[in-house]
């Protein structure tokens, strides 16, 4: 038994291997490999920028190799060091803070290999950050909440301090309530990754039932869309459509619900499709000894709202 | 002091060990209620609140129950999150692809006790460690569910996919009803079956269940077949509830299940995985993360003080064997 499966375990190991250095093979030797590191590929936008970065890239034949860490920033270190060993030309973070990643950072510079990141931060390291203006983000997220609510009344924040971006929308929204004196931050909470979306309906469960006798809370402020979409379940269920929900990234589940006209009120589109081709450009631009006066690129976003 | 009242007083702190060691976990949980509805009267212990909190457990008591079947036996099973993650996107993939609701939920429950079997294969016949093959498979499966649904998220599910995680039948939700069945279904199976009692002998001594003409390889195979199922039977009624499908929406079942039934082990049965146990340690950790919400703790102070329980509850149960 042992053996019958020692064997089919060997087979299921080598033909992914198999196919994809017969795929290898057809590669040209003066093509352009670039290694994309990412901790947060299970979040839908991440993976969304990432594909587009991917296939802006292939169209400039360059080869693009994805890891993904599922959440292990120790393990980020580990695949950008995979990557200098490979020899790769570029090597793109894919969100996630470049601050964390010090050790492989230091390891691309002294192998000099450039570092670009995409969404992600700035360190030392770091050629350039291509980002939304994630404050900017934050700032007309809360806003647009403000108007939902009538410009008063309680919120609560569902924040993920480790990532810098959303980290950075949290200060630009808190900035925009702490303006209007009608509105009153009364919690703010840390959503889980991996599962935010169930994390999120829970607390927001819990906060609605303490609230249930004198229903102050009338708004709440997620730093991403999948926090948004379980709080807008949560209400749902509850009834509570007198509170209202904003959430950041645009995505396509955010604007079916916001679509519903429900809690939902609204999101901001990030133009993922314009950051990364924008990122491929200045690869390029960089590799073929261009001079880059920027280490900073801001994609402006756009409201979606009912 | 005579030697009957030497014997006597030895006689007296065994029983409060062995009660400690009973019931202290039980008493624990009380105590947090307690407290909780002290500092919030008006909100914890308010029926919509207890009802908040069965709903909210309802997936995790059904994903802990097919982890402490594998207990029982002394396995582990790392795999429970990364399996009802992927049913969760097959599931969701299929009723994408215009396959019935009924159908598409019966495909994805057969998905998840297939896993457990390549986990039962390979733990019981392959002779690899519960915990090293599990966290293989984990990682496979979780690298299947990413590459299925490309990193993103599933939504727009049938309408009739909702009452699953989010219908009720009166007041109770189904949820909780389908949570009910599958505790009733494993305390049977545990308790009053054959299987059940192979499962325990194997847990206490394997060996010896072997030589006493137990078949321990097919009994752990089916005890990880039935932790896959039930992990499907989890990421489906997690799915439903939210009403969409994500690539590691079931991770956090991994180490709240195994937390919940270490936890367990502390109550009712002398250090071993029992149901009872599990379901109080399901509550334990239901009612923190509800109570703490409610009183507005940070986060990060949540999980400290979650850890903090399970270290007490744990070191409590030792003092008490001790003091036996």
């Amino acid at each position: 038994m042992r053996k019958i499966i020692v064997l089919s375990l060997i087979a299921v190991f080598l033909l992914p291997i198999a196919v994809t250095a017969a795929g290898s093979q057809e590669d040209k030797a003066d093509v352009k490999t670039i290694a994309v590191v990412t901790p947060y590929m299970a979040n839908a936008t991440t993976a969304y920028v990432i594909e587009q970065f991917k296939a802006d890239a292939e169209q400039k034949g360059w080869k693009v190799r994805v890891s993904d860490t599922a959440g292990d920033f120790g393990m980020v270190v580990s695949r950008i060091e995979d990557a200098v060993a490979q020899n790769v030309d570029a090597i793109v973070l894919g969100m996630g803070d470049p601050a964390q990643m010090t050790k492989g950072l230091i390891t691309a510079r002294e192998a000099g290999i450039p570092v670009f990141g995409l969404d992600a931060g700035l360190a030392d390291g770091v050629v350039l950050n291509i980002t939304s203006d994630n404050t900017d983000l934050g700032k007309q997220t809360a806003q647009l909440l403000v108007d939902a609510m009538g410009g008063k009344g309680e919120i609560v924040m569902y924040t993920h301090d480790p990532h810098p971006g959303v980290r950075a929308r949290a200060v630009g929204a808190e900035e925009v309530f702490n303006s209007n004196p009608g509105i009153k931050i009364v919690n703010k909470f840390h959503i889980d990754v991996p599962g935010p979306v169930d994390n999120a309906r829970k607390i927001t469960e819990d906060i609605i039932t303490a609230d249930s006798s004198d229903k102050s809370l009338k708004g709440i402020w997620a730093g991403w869309d999948e926090p948004a979409y379980g709080a807008t379940q949560a209400l749902e269920a509850a009834s509570r459509t007198d509170v209202k929900v904003v959430g950041i990234d645009g995505t396509d589940f955010a604007k079916a619900e916001i679509d519903k006209g429900g809690s939902f009120a609204g999101t901001i589109e990030q133009d993922f499709d314009q950051m990364a081709e924008k990122l491929a450009d200045l690869i390029e631009s960089y590799m073929a000894g261009e001079e880059l006066t920027e280490n900073w690129y801001q994609i402006p976003g756009k409201l979606y709202k009912k | 002091m005579t030697d009957s009242r030497i014997i006597e007083s030895m006689k007296e702190k065994r029983n409060t060990g062995k009660f400690i060691r009973t019931w202290g976990t039980l008493m624990g949980f009380i105590l947090l209620f307690v407290i909780f509805t002290i500092i919030r009267p008006d909100v914890f212990p308010s029926g919509r609140n207890i009802r908040n909190i069965i709903e909210q457990v309802a997936t995790l008591a059904i994903v802990a129950s097919g982890v402490t079947v594998v207990m029982v036996t002394g396995d582990f099973d790392l795999s429970v999150g990364a399996i009802a993650s992927l049913v969760g996107i097959v599931c969701a993939m299929l009723m994408e692809a215009g396959i019935n609701t009924p159908v598409s939920i019966f495909i994805a429950l057969l998905l998840g006790t297939a896993a457990g079997f390549i986990n039962g294969v390979l733990v019981a016949y392959g002779g690899l460690s519960a915990f090293v093959s599990t966290l293989a498979t984990m990682t496979a499966f979780g690298g299947l569910s990413l590459l299925l649904s490309r990193g993103t998220t599933i939504f727009g599910l049938p309408e009739n996919f909702r009452f699953l995680g989010q219908g009720s039948l009166g007041f109770i939700p189904f949820s909780v009803i389908l949570m009910v069945i599958v505790l009733v279904v494993v305390y049977l199976m545990l308790e009053q079956t054959t299987y059940g009692r192979r499962l325990y002998a194997i847990g206490g001594n394997e060996e010896a269940s072997f030589l006493s003409g137990i078949n321990t390889k097919k009994v752990r195979l089916a005890a990880f077949c039935l932790s896959g199922f039930f992990a499907a039977v989890g990421g489906v009624v997690l799915t439903s509830r939210l009403y969409s499908a994500h690539p590691q929406a079931g991770s956090p079942f991994m180490l709240n299940a195994a937390a919940a039934v270490f936890l367990g082990m502390t109550a009712f049965r002398d250090g071993e995985a029992n149901l009872w146990g599990t379901l109080l340690g399901v509550l334990i950790m239901g009612v923190m993360g509800n109570g703490l919400n409610i009183l507005g703790i940070n986060t990060y102070v949540q999980s400290i003080l979650t850890g903090v329980i399970i270290i007490m509850a744990v070191l409590l149960s030792s003092l008490a064997k001790k003091k036996a």
